[in-house]
């Protein structure tokens, strides 16, 4: 725990609209809406990992049949996902699962803060959501060779992983097949831009992933 | 046009003083080099390739690769993508200057870059699209290229698609009419009659989707089609 500092990381924030035309929130009002419209069973929240998982057939395969609704926004950090579910995102939907990836853009943050925040969404979806069960994604290693932030993505798992062995309602998944060859290097046939998943690398997170969120819904049927 | 736009076309045309017509190398702010491995790895592919095409730019190109329609459109012509995302014009013409033209002989070039010029003017954007242009015509004289005008942006109407108008009136104005060059503008297949682009069309109103990417991908494989036929391949044993 901090010495009460608030973390930066944990602390709600909506995204500033430095370009000019105003899309993050547009995306975020289009989620609310969403929310207001829909009755997903699940739930994908994150950011851009969350929200071009969308555009492959990968969604349309497995994760649309279930009921699925993606709310994830490309560059969004841990205090911006808390400003998004904090403000209207949770309203009116009652998912069974919640699928959280998010934190690999929290830049200028260490390990521990960017884990607060994590924490926090999962509280925070909690009190919104009691009945649903969140899992948390592990964020990816990125960069084509070992460096600094493939070192926090680690740490910022680790601790998440720790964390959430203690709460009954949230658990932890690793989604990663094995991007880091044995020489350290990361190919861009998985990750086109060394942080972005090309299609064939979604559908390797994808098979874990859906298996877990499978099993959870099936835990919730009657 | 009137006549401030035709001085401003000339002041378009000179590079001198036009940041955006500045060779810039992006500097690696979030610790994993990415865009410098992402530039290596191009280099390399130079090496190693024999492309007919050569796509190059930023976002709206890179993601191009990931879609289907790349696959069914673009591949069987023997086509390179060297796009970056978040890429502006000062940073492609770095890595056009700095060994993506190396050893290839793309018989077409496909340049879409422009959107992310946030700290420019429209008319410096537009100049910097020339000196890519310019560069290529340098180093690639036998071949084509075509210019992608800049899409709309933002699900309503916003500065941003006033700037990005502005870039395709002035390139639209600038590019020669005749010769190696052409111009594409799709950009009017994405604005709604009340102003909106859906989101079917660009997920975050500004990336395209599957659907979004096929309105560009019909008119611009035909007119890649046309051009190859009229330029010859260039036989690697003629460079010698």
């Amino acid at each position: 725990m901090s010495s009460g500092d608030a973390n930066p990381a944990a602390t709600p924030m909506p995204c500033e609209d430095v370009q000019g035309d105003g899309r993050w929130m547009s995306m975020h009002n289009r989620f609310v809406s969403d929310s207001k419209g829909k009755e997903p069973d699940v739930l994908f929240v994150g950011d851009s990992l969350v929200q071009l998982l969308h555009e492959f057939e990968v969604w349309r395969k497995l994760f649309s049949p279930l009921h699925t609704l993606n709310f994830g926004i490309g560059g969004d950090a841990t205090q911006h996902v808390l400003w998004r579910l904090s403000n209207g995102e949770l309203d009116h939907i009652s998912p069974k699962v919640v699928v959280l990836w998010v934190g690999t853009n929290n830049h200028g943050h260490t390990p521990e803060q960017i884990c607060g925040g994590i924490m926090a969404i999962v509280h925070l979806i909690n009190q919104h959501l009691p009945q649903a069960h969140i899992l948390v994604l592990g964020i990816l290693p990125r960069g084509k060779t070992p460096n600094p932030l493939r070192d926090r993505n680690a740490r910022v798992n680790a601790l998440v992983q720790d964390e959430l062995a203690s709460v009954s309602y949230s658990s932890f998944l690793d989604v990663d097949p094995g991007f880091i060859h044995s020489d350290g290097s990361i190919s861009h046939q998985d990750l086109y831009d060394y942080l972005h998943l090309t299609p064939h690398a979604y559908q390797k997170v994808c098979e874990p992933l859906y298996k877990s969120v499978k099993a959870l819904l099936e835990m919730h049927a009657p | 046009m009137t006549d401030n736009a035709d001085a401003t076309l000339l002041g378009v045309m000179s590079e001198d003083e036009n940041p955006a017509a500045e060779a810039t190398a992006l500097l690696d702010v979030q610790g994993d080099g990415r865009w410098m491995s992402q530039h290596n790895r191009f280099v390399q592919e130079c090496k190693d390739a024999e492309p007919d095409v050569l796509f190059v730019g930023d976002s709206m190109v890179q993601l191009m690769q990931q879609q289907e329609v790349w696959r069914q459109l673009f591949s069987p012509l023997h086509a390179l993508n060297f796009g970056i995302g978040g890429d502006t014009t000062g940073s492609v013409l770095w890595r056009l200057q700095n060994g993506e033209l190396e050893n290839i002989r793309p018989r077409v070039v496909v340049l879409w870059v422009g959107t992310n010029n946030h700290d420019h003017t429209a008319e410096q954007v537009a100049g910097g699209v020339l000196a890519i242009v310019r560069l290529l015509h340098t180093r690639l004289p036998k071949a084509k290229t075509i210019v992608l005008g800049l899409l709309p942006r933002g699900e309503y109407p916003n500065p941003l698609r006033d700037k990005n108008l502005a870039v395709n009136n002035f390139l639209r104005a600038s590019l020669p009419r005749t010769g190696p060059v052409q111009f594409l503008d799709v950009s009017g297949r994405f604005v709604h009659s009340d102003g909106t682009i859906s989101c079917r069309d660009m997920f975050d109103f500004l990336h395209l989707t599957a659907s979004g990417y096929s309105k560009i991908a019909t008119p611009l494989h035909e007119l890649l089609l046309q051009l190859l036929e009229e330029t010859p391949q260039e036989r690697r044993a003629s460079l010698v």
